[in-house]
């Protein structure tokens, strides 16, 4: 279980990114975090790993034999042995391209792993056979020896969930794992990442609410840093429009449909006004 | 009532202003022209660039060129050895450089190493970077007498300068969310760069390694010429008696030296970068 108390990110200036968010999941649940870009989404999901620490706030997970690890107010040891415990799917080119699919999936135990065997003898056969076993479970075992590199943008999701399964943590977080893909791959992923949450919890930033609807346990709404809306997945229009806001915001410019007149300028400068309209 | 004449208030504004740009730029490039060109004249005059100088020099030189012909053969063969010794010293100097730089561009590159020893190492690549081969060959002569050593020294110590840099660019080019995939589960900084970073950058150290050693073949002919013995030494010593024939014969390995080299140095590179080479 993961539990995520009056988390705080501050700007130098004071301003707040992440505003006094809390939550917890729990056994089953198959998050979804909703809202505009700059909201605060991917900002709440870095601070659960420690990759962005937060000014104020907690953040535990809990393992089941009651064994807890602290991402926040930690040392870098202590961290690294809670993030063994997380299964991180970033959104796209987060896989070493020079490295093998096999080989990247592996590097989801290298917390368990010691440096000095990494350095000088490499993974062992068995971890390969266990990676094999996780990258089975997305469907790619047959790209197993290609280059990280040479996948497609779908291919190279699913290895980055075949690594996050090889790790066998006790919580997913996806931050936009279908943004840069077509619809079709898209519920593919969400076809896989679904029966996972069954077995340990997935948290992930999501953009598309449809999606969401028919994947998801529940949503989470967040709107300038602060939650603004907790709940099941299928979200009404009205709750929607809360969360992304209304259309005041500058980065919604509407876009002139092409059979439209605008109002039209003559050569001499001069404004030269339709019936009605306004400047 | 739409001539293609009349342009949209809306359009004619901005229009303007990207024209008025363009011609800034223009404006930029003349400028620059201009400085450049009364510089080339100031500093011709000054300096006492004249025509007459050339002239004169062409017509007191060409009855020298014919000197240098025919080429001593028979000197071909005693001047292999001193050829190899040029080839083992570059080569040597670029096996040598080439392992030194890796961890001098891990301390500095900023988005490993922490900033009080980025600062020293970057300084110490400008230092080295600073001195010409030949300086530092005057220098190291002091120290170890004449000979091939000192050219070594001298050229492994410049490739360290060039190919540290070089990789260290390199390396703050990996894209940040792959290094934080790895560093989210759980490995330690060491692992990071052993499955992050150095497979990233192996491409990019043997291609420039390569690279340098075309130059340092090269380079390696003039620190021959003031002490490092070699090919270069034999083209010194023929100048200075005026043994223009031996000269000549001496230029003619050099040039094929250098050309065989850079074919060498070219297929390897293209190998390597284009992902044949080193998977």
């Amino acid at each position: 279980m993961l539990r995520v108390s009056n988390i705080v990110v501050k700007l130098p200036d004071g301003k707040r990114l992440v505003n006094d968010v809390s939550f917890t999941v729990g056994r089953g649940e198959f998050v979804a975090i909703l809202g505009s870009s700059g909201a605060g989404k991917s900002l709440t999901l870095r601070c659960i790993v420690g990759l962005t620490r937060p000014s104020e706030g907690e953040i535990a997970l809990m393992g089941p034999s009651g064994k807890s690890y602290r991402t926040t107010d930690v040392k870098a040891q202590e961290l690294r042995r809670a993030r063994r415990h997380i299964g991180l799917i970033f959104q796209g080119s987060n896989l070493v391209k020079r490295l093998t699919v096999l080989e990247n999936v592996m590097l989801g135990r290298l917390g368990h792993i010691n440096p000095l065997r990494s350095w000088l003898l490499g993974f062992k056969d068995a971890e390969a056979r266990e990676a094999m076993v996780a990258l089975d479970r997305v469907n790619m075992t047959s790209c197993a020896a290609r280059l990280a590199g040479s996948l497609s943008g779908g291919e190279m999701q699913r290895v980055s969930i075949a690594r996050a399964i090889h790790q066998r943590p006790l919580i997913y977080l996806a931050d936009e794992p279908i943004s840069s893909l077509d619809p079709k791959n898209a519920e593919a992923i969400m076809a896989i990442l679904q029966p996972l949450s069954r077995e340990t919890p997935v948290i992930g930033a999501f953009h598309q609410p449809m999606v969401v609807a028919k994947y998801c346990t529940r949503a989470i709404g967040i709107r300038s840093g602060k939650i603004v809306y907790d709940g099941p997945a299928q979200i009404s229009a009205r709750q929607l429009e809360h969360i992304y806001g209304d259309s005041e915001s500058e980065s919604y410019l509407p876009v002139r449909p092409s059979g439209a007149q605008p109002p039209f300028y003559g050569s001499n400068l001069q404004p030269v006004l339709h019936e009605g309209a306004t400047v | 009532m739409a001539s293609p004449s009349m342009t949209p208030f809306r359009q004619e504004l901005p229009f303007l202003e990207w024209k008025r740009g363009i011609a800034g730029q223009r404006l930029k490039q003349a400028a620059i022209a201009g400085v450049l060109l009364v510089l080339v004249a100031l500093t011709a005059w000054r300096c006492e660039v004249h025509m007459k100088t050339f002239v004169l020099g062409i017509d007191k030189g060409l009855p020298l060129v014919g000197m240098f012909f025919p080429p001593e053969w028979s000197g071909m063969v005693g001047m292999l050895q001193p050829l190899g010794v040029t080839t083992v010293m570059a080569m040597a100097a670029t096996i040598l450089g080439m392992c030194l730089s890796l961890p001098c561009a891990l301390a500095a590159s900023s988005n490993l190493a922490p900033p009080p020893l980025r600062l020293m190492m970057r300084a110490f690549i400008a230092l080295e970077r600073g001195l010409p081969e030949i300086v530092q060959m005057l220098l190291l002569i002091a120290i170890f007498g004449l000979g091939p050593i000192p050219g070594l020294v001298a050229l492994s110590f410049s490739s360290i300068g060039m190919l540290a840099k070089l990789l260290a660019d390199a390396i703050e080019e990996i894209e940040p969310h792959m290094l934080e995939a790895v560093a989210g589960t759980g490995a330690t900084r060491s692992q990071v760069i052993r499955y992050a970073v150095i497979p990233q950058i192996l491409p990019a150290l043997f291609a420039n390694g390569l690279f340098r050693f075309e130059f340092n073949v090269r380079a390696g002919v003039i620190l021959g010429a003031v002490g490092a013995g070699g090919i270069g030494y034999i083209m010194s010593t023929a100048m200075n008696s005026m043994d223009y024939q031996r000269a000549c014969m001496a230029t003619l390995l050099t040039l094929a030296l250098v050309f065989i080299t850079e074919r060498v140095s070219d297929f390897f590179r293209g190998r390597i970068l284009a992902g044949g080479l080193l998977r």
